[in-house]
């Protein structure tokens, strides 16, 4: 593939991604596919952009105090586990069997965006006075600002959590999808994290699996280097153009938009390799 | 914490109260805005480059973006044994045995 096209792909993926709340590689990797791309090769070209997407939206959520530290790298621990098993396991798979699980990770992606419920919680006002925003230290609680008030919030069912958080890893080890659309409903839906937390918790925890899927692929010697540099540049491009859009778009129908777009390239990807 | 009347998705209303630890991570923050101007910089580099200066570029790239975060998780393993959170900062430390032995296994 000419590298152009990659560094489009990757910006396109990367915007409608970021818009829609989803991260880049849930639609570039079965769009690659679509394109002709061999499942092997696409697999470490999405988790370039999920990498590049994390990195970019790094210092933003710091700044705003959403991410949650402990709880990310408590359920990274297993879903690390779960990348490392995906990644060495890809290799002896055959092609069209990851293309199915590209495939259907797109339609789970989708079905994911398009039933996204919001996880609610109480804004508290003894909490108001002490307006300090963020994670509670040694626990896995923590406070935002929702519309001027300070919200409690305490991460339940964590047993749970590390389950789907290890199966997000295989599936990102595997396929390269990043697998935040089953981290962010594992965290919001099941643990209970308000889902702005829970966005931005598993932004950052997608940079740590891409930083170990990305390991075990380049002693594999997976990596072409220039590939992966288009891939970035439209990424970080994309990513910068998809948070301007996101204030300007409801985020309902961003949602709606992108988990349709999901669902047809999920059906092409299987269709092809039927 | 049960029903919240407003939806997550609504945007702030009044705006945020002051957050008297709103800074604790500009160090941080700053070295990742720095990382992503870099990388942005490398990506740009290793595509219109010519041979072995397009490869050394990609390959500052790729350590970056695997570099980064993993730094992130050890700078707040740090922090956490520094402050009496041992338990995190091990968890933490377990996170970067785990891509350590990955990288090994492959």
């Amino acid at each position: 593939m000419s590298l152009p096209l990659l560094v489009v792909l990757g910006a396109a993926a990367a915007a409608v991604g970021s818009f829609g709340g989803i991260g880049g590689a849930t639609l570039l990797v079965p769009v690659l596919l679509v394109f002709g791309v061999d499942p092997l090769e696409a697999a470490p070209l999405g988790l370039f952009a999920v990498a590049a997407g994390s990195l970019s939206a790094a210092a933003r959520q710091l700044g705003e105090g959403l991410v949650h530290h402990r709880l990310g790298l408590t359920i990274e621990l297993t879903a690390s586990v779960g990348t490392v098993a995906g990644a060495l396991c890809a290799a002896r798979v055959p092609e069209v069997w990851l293309s199915r699980a590209v495939g259907i990770a797109a339609l789970v992606g989708s079905l994911a965006t398009l039933g996204r419920r919001t996880m609610r919680n109480l804004a508290i006002s003894a909490f108001d006075a002490e307006a300090t925003i963020g994670e509670w230290p040694g626990t896995l609680g923590g406070q935002y600002v929702h519309a001027g008030r300070i919200v409690p919030y305490q991460a339940r069912r964590v047993p749970a959590g590390l389950a789907l958080s290890s199966l997000a890893g295989v599936v990102a080890g595997l396929s390269g999808v990043g697998g935040g659309f089953l981290k962010t409903p594992a965290m919001s839906e099941v643990m209970g994290v308000p889902s702005k937390v829970a966005a931005a918790t598993t932004t950052f925890t997608l940079g740590v699996t891409s930083a170990t899927g990305l390991l075990v692929y380049w002693q594999q010697g997976r990596i072409v280097l220039r590939d992966a540099a288009a891939v970035i540049a439209g990424a970080l491009l994309g990513g910068l153009v998809g948070a301007r859009t996101q204030a300007a778009v409801d985020p309902r129908a961003a949602r709606r938009i992108t988990g349709a777009l999901l669902a047809v390239v999920a059906v092409v990807v299987i269709a092809r390799t039927l | 914490m049960s029903e919240d009347p407003v939806s997550d998705d609504v945007p702030g209303g009044a705006g945020p109260p002051a957050d008297p630890k709103a800074t604790r991570f500009h160090g941080l923050s700053s070295a990742l805005e720095a990382a992503v101007a870099l990388a942005g910089v490398l990506a740009v580099l290793a595509l219109v480059l010519p041979g072995t200066w397009s490869r050394a570029a990609g390959i500052g790239l790729v350590v970056l973006l695997v570099v980064a975060p993993l730094l992130r998780v050890a700078w707040f393993a740090q922090r956490w044994f520094r402050r009496g959170d041992p338990r995190y900062g091990l968890v933490a430390l377990g996170v970067l045995v785990i891509v350590a032995v990955g990288a090994l296994l492959a």
